[in-house]
């Protein structure tokens, strides 16, 4: 009998379906046999060949058959589709995706509550930054605009302002910027605008004619300043904002060469500001910066700002390199004044953006962290959901759905999620932006872009980016974790109830290391801003802030260019405000303590020649009147304080804070030395020595400073300097009396002078560390947040774990553990998982706390015991998190959980 | 429902010979009627499949023969065309019949 060849048979049953096999096989034996009929070899061949030939054709088609459609689903039609469309797949998937989510509304809901959170925050800290620190400033090829300082390391400033001598021979001298400007806020920051309708207090900036050149800018109506209007006496012009102009001018195209009174004195209108103009201090009145000859020559005086415009191919390296020539010979040249100082050319938005910038980017990675934990605890919450939808995994590989198909559809549903997170978490972000714009310190308004902060399309683009790439991250481990089930066995388990899976298990567990390393990072972070801040607000500022109100006064140059006449108008104030009541004293001083930077001069010591080795001696003046330290509470160390008596007509003297002793004097007695601040032959006798106040900033250690009593005559710093004073009065009233009795009282001498705004000290204060406490505020927030997601994902966890081993403690128990033995097991597990956590989130925080060096105050970024404050917080928080599951297992009744499973 | 656009070209030519057979509708017999027929010799391999898939769609049946010694005990596979096959083919023939009428003239000139 004849056989089908081996080979024949083995091919036909790998390939054709099992019904099929024994029909073909008959009929290729048939066909096979009917060939060998005509015997001999070469027949016999050629049947072997025709029929391997046969059952190689059979195979291939169906192997193609096979291939060519889905086997493993009943076909239903002939041509089948090999492949949906991807968008079609995609649209089912999302439709897929949405049924379940209603199905669940109680998950869906605490998904996309954690994720609006999460991403809401992201993309409001997002936005801030974005306008802050990355988009262009909003000025034409402003990449090319740079900011110019003077660098004084022996005063330990680096990007100080500029000496206005320095100014003009670096202006004159450099070939790599096309344009250079100066400028300055002055002293009074502000001017009175009188000529038209009611007066008006208007901020004002001084810059050097090329300003608008430097800034690609030209006025929108009129002219820009010509070169020579910085000559003292050509400067009386003026350039309005647009909002100005608007505002008062009615936005009069024909404005250009109408007068204004400026502070007292006519000023011609050169033209208006474009309406994109913007910078930092909002000015609404741009006048050219004219420095009298003398103020010209000062090179001991610091009080200039500059920007510049690099010139065509010309990179800010060899900007720098060349100002680096330029300062170094100007060092050279005036010892005694530059030594050491070098000129500091930086991006314009560096200076503009400041120390800002560090605080920024450490929120923005703080709110990263809040989101990275979110999408922990929604791929717990998914991985929770993968075990209970594990039957149907199976079932549909079991109906021959590929693992990447199962991937697909689950990591669809996860985009889904994310999507809806990321549109609930707009409202959130455009809600905390408001909020945002209600509270930032005055520091931040100043910040490129922060007016302009909101949900553009920049940000919305971005946020979309941020859901999809958090959907693949909180998606991916459960899609893997749950398409990975093998049928049976998985279908088995599910009856069985058991601990639902070592790998999902450990997923969880990796996860919640994961949220608990990231929230302890951030309460690290937290705790050292919170230590910074409370070291901060517990420098003892040098004098006694309580009490005390403030309020600015600046008297016009026009009416008050008289020395005699501004001492007057003083006097008489003080007299007025002594007589109210509540009121116990008053003075005035030129610079107001913790209220900005003051200017600095040279000082000069009687009989001492300055050594080689010396730094640049200087100090800060201060006009004072004579009662202000008692006023402010400042204690006399040495000497006597200013009295009556220091007039006009009396010898001209001084006192000085006790850094300046200690500095200049560090081993002789100060008293009845002579010293002259900046001009040369201005001598005045030291006849006191007052504690040190902190000025500049409670971080910052108190520098020399001369005071000058108001009533001699101090000209140096220019007449305006000693026109704008703060007046200060101790007094037991509330605030709001404060300022009324100031209002009246200086209205009664002066009805005409504007009453500038009455602060307490402790606002002041409280402004000058108001970034600090936004920064500290915030990380807490973002910390407390993280913390309240990490508890709430450790409890899903353990009560996730309790109910899948309710039938094994149910054993447990059965033979005999006690219910502390229960709970010791399960308190075991959470704390496995918590120390894994604390041990990887201190590793983390150590690292990456270092850059936030720059926002701390007295306390280093690693010190142990705040590791040791938060780790004990964390753990803490995180066992209570566990007690609730772990009790519940305790109270599980044996016979229950094995009947029931 | 049948839908003639279901039925391929090659499968309808299947139905018709497993139609024409009748009771000796198995494969090898299948094939040869249909080279015997068109003068096309169809290949095994599409044979086999198609009467798989027609089948899997329902429109043929298939019953096992008595086992021969010639086929090495195996049974012969004969088909039968089920109600929804014949009535397939008949709007088939319809709708081609219904295009065909009046276009060979068309069908000469445009040679």
């Amino acid at each position: 009998m004849t056989r089908l060849p081996r080979g024949v048979e083995r091919l036909l049953a790998w390939t054709v379906p099992l019904d099929e096999q024994e029909p073909i096989a008959g009929d290729l034996l048939e066909e096979h046999a009917l060939r060998l009929r005509d015997g001999g070899c070469a027949a016999t061949a050629r049947a072997w060949a025709a029929t391997w030939w046969s059952a190689v054709q059979i195979a291939a088609s169906f192997t193609w058959e096979r291939a060519r459609r889905d086997r493993t689903l009943p076909p239903i039609a002939d041509e089948l589709p090999s492949r949906p469309a991807l968008r079609d797949v995609l649209a089912h998937d999302v439709a897929f995706g949405v049924r379940m989510l209603r199905r669940q509304p109680g998950f869906a809901a605490v998904a996309i509550a954690v994720l609006a959170f999460g991403l809401g925050a992201t993309t409001a800290m997002f936005s801030i930054v974005d306008a802050v620190l990355w988009r262009p400033l909003p000025f034409p090829h402003a990449d090319r605009v740079v900011s110019l300082a003077e660098q004084r390391p022996r005063e330990n400033r680096w990007f100080g302002p500029i000496a206005p001598a320095d100014f003009f021979d670096w202006r004159q001298a450099s070939r790599s910027v096309s344009a250079m400007a100066a400028y300055m806020t002055p002293p009074s920051g502000a001017f009175n605008l009188t000529g038209v309708g009611e007066p008006d207090r208007v901020n004002a900036l001084e810059v050097s004619p090329a300003f608008l050149t430097v800034l690609g800018l030209a006025p929108a109506v009129g002219r820009d300043f010509r070169p020579d209007e910085e000559t003292f006496g050509r400067h009386r012009l003026a350039l309005l904002s647009d909002a100005l102009w608007r505002r008062r001018f009615g936005a009069d195209p024909a404005i250009a060469g109408r007068t204004v009174d400026v502070d007292g004195h006519p000023y011609e209108i050169a033209g208006v500001l474009p309406a994109r103009f913007w910078w930092p201090t909002r000015p609404d009145i741009v006048v050219p910066l004219a420095l009298d000859d003398h103020d010209r020559t000062l090179r001991g005086a610091h009080f200039l700002e500059a920007v510049a415009r690099l010139a065509d191919g010309v990179s800010i390296e060899r900007a720098r390199e060349e100002f680096q020539v330029i300062s170094a010979r100007l060092s050279q040249q005036y010892p005694a004044e530059n030594r050491g100082h070098a000129a500091n050319v930086r991006p314009l938005r560096d200076a503009l953006v400041g120390d800002v910038r560090p605080a920024l980017i450490v929120l923005l990675g703080a709110v990263g962290f809040v989101l990275l934990i979110a999408c922990a605890n929604v791929a717990t919450l998914l991985l929770a959901r993968a075990t209970t939808r594990r039957k149907e995994m199976s079932i549909r590989r079991a109906v021959g759905a590929s693992r990447l198909r199962i991937v697909q559809q689950l990591m669809t549903e996860s985009l889904v999620i994310a999507v809806l997170g990321a549109a609930a978490g707009l409202v959130v972000a455009s809600a905390a932006l408001a909020l945002a714009r209600g509270v930032l310190p005055a520091q931040f308004t100043g910040l490129p872009g922060i007016g302009t902060v909101g949900l553009d399309a920049r940000v919305l683009t971005a946020t979309f980016g941020f859901s999809i790439a958090t959907g693949l991250v909180f998606g991916i481990v459960p899609a893997l974790a749950s398409s990975d089930s093998r049928v049976a066995a998985a279908m088995g388990e599910e009856n069985r109830g058991s601990s639902g899976g070592l790998r999902a298990r450990r997923c969880r567990a990796a996860l919640m290391i994961v949220e608990l390393a990231l929230s302890l990072v951030l309460l690290a972070g937290a705790a050292l801003l919170l230590v910074s801040f409370d070291r901060l607000i517990n420098v003892p500022p040098g004098f006694r802030p309580a009490q005390l109100a403030v309020a600015q006064i600046a008297l016009p140059g026009a009416r008050y260019g008289e020395h005699a006449r501004a001492v007057a108008f003083f006097d008489a104030l003080f007299e007025r405000l002594r007589a109210a009541p509540g009121v116990q004293r008053a003075a005035a001083s030129t610079s107001l303590p913790l209220d900005g930077p003051d200017s600095t001069l040279d000082l000069v010591i009687e009989h001492r020649r300055t050594q080689s080795g010396d730094g640049p001696m200087r100090a800060h003046p201060r006009l004072v009147s004579t009662d202000y330290f008692a006023t402010l509470g400042i204690p006399l160390v040495r000497g006597r304080v200013f009295t009556e008596h220091d007039n006009e007509s009396s010898g001209q003297v001084a006192i000085i804070n006790a850094s300046a002793a200690r500095r200049y004097w560090p081993d002789a007695d100060p008293i009845g030395r002579r010293i002259s601040l900046g001009a040369e032959d201005d001598w005045r006798e030291i006849v006191g020595v007052v504690g040190d106040t902190r000025h500049e900033g409670l971080d910052a250690d108190a520098e020399p400073a001369a005071y000058l009593p108001q009533h001699q005559l101090f000209s140096d710093l220019g007449a305006s300097f000693e026109r704008t004073m703060t007046l200060m009065i101790r007094s037991s009233n509330d605030a709001p009396a404060n300022a009324t009795i100031i209002r009246s009282a200086v209205s009664s001498v002066d009805p005409q002078l504007p009453a500038g705004i009455v602060r307490t000290m402790e606002e002041v204060i409280g402004d000058s560390i108001a970034p600090r406490r936004l920064n500290f505020i915030l990380l807490s927030a973002f910390a407390l947040v993280a913390l309240v997601l990490a508890c709430a994902g450790l409890y899903g966890v353990m009560s996730y774990a309790v109910a899948q081993r309710t039938r094994e403690i149910g054993v447990r128990m059965a033979l005999g553990a006690s219910g502390w033995q229960v709970l010791g097991m399960m308190f075991g597990q959470a704390g496995r998982i918590t120390a894994a956590g604390i041990g990887a989130g201190v590793a983390a925080a150590l690292a990456l706390t270092r850059s936030m060096s720059s926002l701390l105050f007295g306390v280093s970024a690693a010190d142990p015991l705040i590791y040791a404050a938060v780790s004990v917080l964390l753990a803490a928080v995180a066992l209570v998190a566990a007690v609730v599951p772990a009790s519940r297992a305790t109270r599980i009744d044996p016979l229950a959980a094995l009947r029931d499973y | 429902m049948t839908d003639p656009s279901n039925l391929g070209e090659f499968e309808h030519v299947v139905l018709l010979a497993v139609l024409r057979l009748g009771d000796e509708a198995y494969a090898v017999a299948i094939r040869d009627e249909i080279e015997e027929r068109t003068g096309r010799r169809a290949s095994r391999g599409s044979v086999y499949v198609t009467l798989d898939r027609l089948e899997t769609k329902g429109y043929l049946k298939s019953r096992f023969g008595d086992p021969t010694a010639v086929r090495g005990g195996r049974a012969k596979r004969y088909y039968a065309l089920r109600p929804r096959a014949v009535a397939a083919l008949q709007e088939s023939r319809r709708a081609l019949l219904q295009m065909w009428r009046g276009v060979d003239a068309v069908l000469e000139r445009a040679r």
